[in-house]
């Protein structure tokens, strides 16, 4: 089984991560040798053209996840590769490939954001100066200003011009709409969508937005509890994801995990609601059609409140 | 020779809808042509106009497209993009585009009952929806 997944994986896929964990030392506490586990055996393969998205609560470990993959964090274990290279000693020929808009945009703060433009773009071969242009004055941000006197939501803007002004292969955005009102949101899923039929861009991108990803993304991954829980093809997902409800006094429901289960909550009336997946083309558990037991389609956002809660 | 080419803004995606997008856009495509809104012969938008102009996945898009390739309502022209096929099914009588609609009836009817509506208001309601968006 593992051979047959392997075999279909290419050594430069844009990402790969076999069984990444990170750990952070409690520093709350003096002389405290425990530590906080922030991702639990993450494992990934993004082949190229995938619109990815990574959804997950706050503190679930995505900003944690995006810099290791990118080489920025070192995992205690596990390994991340960008273009089959190792993302610690990426060379500059795969850093050129790569537009990562960061959720922290304090760098270069006291530049003039034309002048900052223009020295980042000296670092790169592909820069598209025009794009730079064009993009500035459709988002009504002076060249001339500094950066340290823009809004939140200009920041990121520039940030993103920033990204997808070197032409990238492959495209990393943090929580790209956190500071963005809804139409700056659209322009940008526009852009994305635009990028990946183009060129066959790929894009990770983080949110907690379920509805921007329920458009754009091909793919959706979840992460909670510093564990991915979910992967599903986003075409797929009404006939790979299902939710059970078990009426109360459903003598006949196991207590114990059934087969695809990947969450189950109980509540106060007695009744439980459990989320299943399944490959597609197989069948569901048998439990399923049993009396008591109801199987419902869920959407994105759905199946995000019920792993999530 | 006049070309025409549908408008991507003609289709209506619901991203938080239980039907995924590939398949909302595939059924409005089959109604469109079904009822003969959509000649043979018509272009339809490229997989980037319509995946830009409704900021969803292009491959959504295309899957769509190629779905209704294969049932034989669409053509790929080279050079051109997809056109609806010649002659593949001529316009569904009303009789038969109506049966298509007897699910979502039933439906509306059964929640109407379930909040004991007079038929004629739902009725009224239906009939100055449909005219709206005329």
């Amino acid at each position: 089984m593992n051979a047959v997944v392997h075999a279909q994986v290419s050594s430069n896929d844009p990402i790969r991560c076999d069984r990444i964990t990170k750990r952070y030392a409690r520093k709350t506490v003096p002389h405290d040798v425990s530590s906080q586990t922030v991702l639990h055996d993450v494992s990934l393969v993004v082949a190229r053209g995938t619109v990815l998205g990574l959804i997950g609560r706050n503190g679930a470990g995505k900003t944690t996840l995006i810099r290791a993959l990118l080489g920025l964090e070192q995992p205690n274990e596990g390994r991340a590769f960008i273009f089959g290279e190792p993302s610690l000693y990426l060379s500059d020929a795969a850093k050129q490939r790569i537009g990562y808009v960061p959720q922290q945009l304090d760098a270069f703060a006291w530049m003039r954001v034309g002048d900052m433009l223009e020295f980042v773009g000296r670092q790169y071969p592909r820069w598209d100066r025009e794009f730079v242009e064009l993009s500035l004055a459709r988002w009504w941000i002076s060249p001339d200003r500094r950066l340290a006197s823009l809004s939140p939501g200009e920041r990121q803007r520039v940030a993103i011009i920033r990204a997808l002004a070197v032409k990238p292969e492959l495209l990393v955005l943090d929580e790209p709409a956190s500071a963005l009102d809804p139409v700056a949101r659209r322009d940008l899923l526009r852009e994305i969508v635009a990028r990946a039929a183009e060129s066959g861009t790929t894009v990770f991108l983080s949110t907690h937005i379920v509805s921007d990803l329920e458009r754009v993304a091909s793919r959706v991954v979840f992460l909670h509890h510093h564990r991915l829980v979910v992967d599903a093809a986003l075409d797929e997902l009404a006939e790979t994801h299902a939710r059970l409800t078990v009426a109360a006094g459903t003598v006949a429901f196991p207590a114990n995990r059934i087969p695809g289960e990947i969450s189950r909550r109980f509540h106060g009336d007695g009744s439980i609601t459990l989320v299943i997946a399944r490959t597609c083309g197989t069948d569901w558990p048998d439990i399923v059609s049993a009396p008591g037991v109801r199987l419902d389609a869920l959407n994105l956002e759905d199946l995000f409140i019920e792993v999530a809660r | 020779m006049n070309i025409l080419r549908m408008n991507a803004d003609r289709l209506t995606i619901l991203p938080g809808a239980p039907e995924p997008i590939y398949r909302q856009i595939g059924s409005q495509l089959r109604r469109l042509i079904s009822s003969g809104q959509l000649p043979p012969g018509e272009e339809l938008p490229s997989v980037r106009d319509v995946a830009v102009q409704h900021a969803i996945n292009p491959m959504t898009v295309s899957r769509a497209y190629c779905q209704l390739e294969a049932e034989g309502l669409l053509t790929r022209l080279r050079g051109r993009g997809m056109v609806v096929a010649q002659g593949g099914r001529c316009v569904l009588p009303t009789e038969q585009r109506l049966a298509r609609l007897q699910s979502e009836l039933a439906e509306v009817a059964r929640q109407a009952r379930e909040l004991n509506l007079p038929a004629h208001l739902v009725v009224q309601r239906l009939k100055s929806l449909l005219e709206d968006s005329e």
